[in-house]
């Protein structure tokens, strides 16, 4: 073997060793229909979701929590069927690893301080997809995050604005879309 | 370049097993069957050498009562494999 072949050999392996979409576009999928089902739910019938003080609260982390249970337990499985970890499916796991504490910590200041989350959590959803698409070059994604946190921005400066409306619209743009555009890209072409 | 490392990376199937170790945390021994299209038989061999040679590491662990093994890049194999590659750039340059 000379050295033109070992260049050849090691051209060809880095190059079949592909950072797979398909799951990264599952999992946004997911979550953008259970959060826009959760908004759509909480908006249609508020007498179900707030019958006492905690019952919201407890209606948006619990239900999430269970969501990053299977997600978690998704990912695990499929990256154990993949047969290896990218270094480039590293980073976006401790991306949204990060998210997930930056979540949940937001949720529970929200509580205490009795705010509403809806624009912390879309601006750093915003943050999160900007720099997951620049990461994997995925315009789409990049996209989708600009244009969640423009919208987060518009938000701030409209006001009496139902929060759970804006969630449907930010999360059908900023991920939803996007997860589609993932899930159905042709990685070989 | 380090003989030893020109002489182990001279093998077409061990080249590739470090090429792609080298740009994954870690790979399992299916998903180097793969990569490298070699026998599970082969493969094992080479892997034992590369290990011998402290360039990758091996993890083995118990998945639902079945025996599994991940084997990833050690920092002395990512620094040698670079140290070759800068070689193998060089000779192509000044050809």
């Amino acid at each position: 073997m000379n050295k033109e072949e070992q260049i050849k050999i090691i051209n060809e392996t880095i190059t079949k060793t592909k950072f797979t979409l398909k799951p990264l576009g599952y999992n946004f999928i997911f979550w953008g229909f259970l959060i826009i089902s959760m908004s759509l739910f909480h908006y249609f019938f508020p007498e179900i979701v707030q019958f006492n003080v905690y019952s919201a609260a407890i209606y948006w982390v619990l239900i999430p929590l269970l969501g990053m249970i299977y997600t978690t337990y998704y990912n695990i499985k499929t990256g154990k069927a993949i047969g290896y970890e990218t270094i480039l499916g590293r980073v976006i796991k401790i991306i949204w690893g990060v998210f997930g504490g930056s979540w949940l910590a937001i949720v529970i200041i929200s509580l205490i301080y009795n705010d509403n989350p809806v624009q912390d959590i879309l601006f750093l959803l915003g943050v999160t997809l900007t720099m997951s698409g620049l990461i994997i070059k995925f315009n789409k994604i990049t996209l989708g995050g600009i244009l969640l946190i423009l919208f987060v921005i518009y938000t701030y400066f409209v006001p009496d604005l139902n929060f759970l409306l804006v969630n449907v619209v930010g999360i059908t743009f900023g991920m939803l879309l996007p997860g589609f555009a993932l899930y159905f890209y042709k990685e070989n072409e | 370049m380090n003989k030893e490392i020109e002489k182990l990376l001279f093998n077409p199937i061990r080249l590739k097993i470090i090429s792609f170790l080298i740009t994954v945390e870690y790979g399992n021994f299916n998903a180097l069957i793969e990569i490298t299209d070699a026998s599970k038989g082969n493969l094992s061999i080479q892997l034992k050498k590369l290990n011998e040679a402290k360039l990758i590491k091996i993890k083995k662990y118990f998945q639902k009562s079945y025996p599994k093994t991940d084997y990833s890049i050690t920092k002395k194999g990512r620094k040698d494999f670079e140290c070759f590659f800068k070689q193998l750039e060089l000779y192509n340059k000044k050809k």
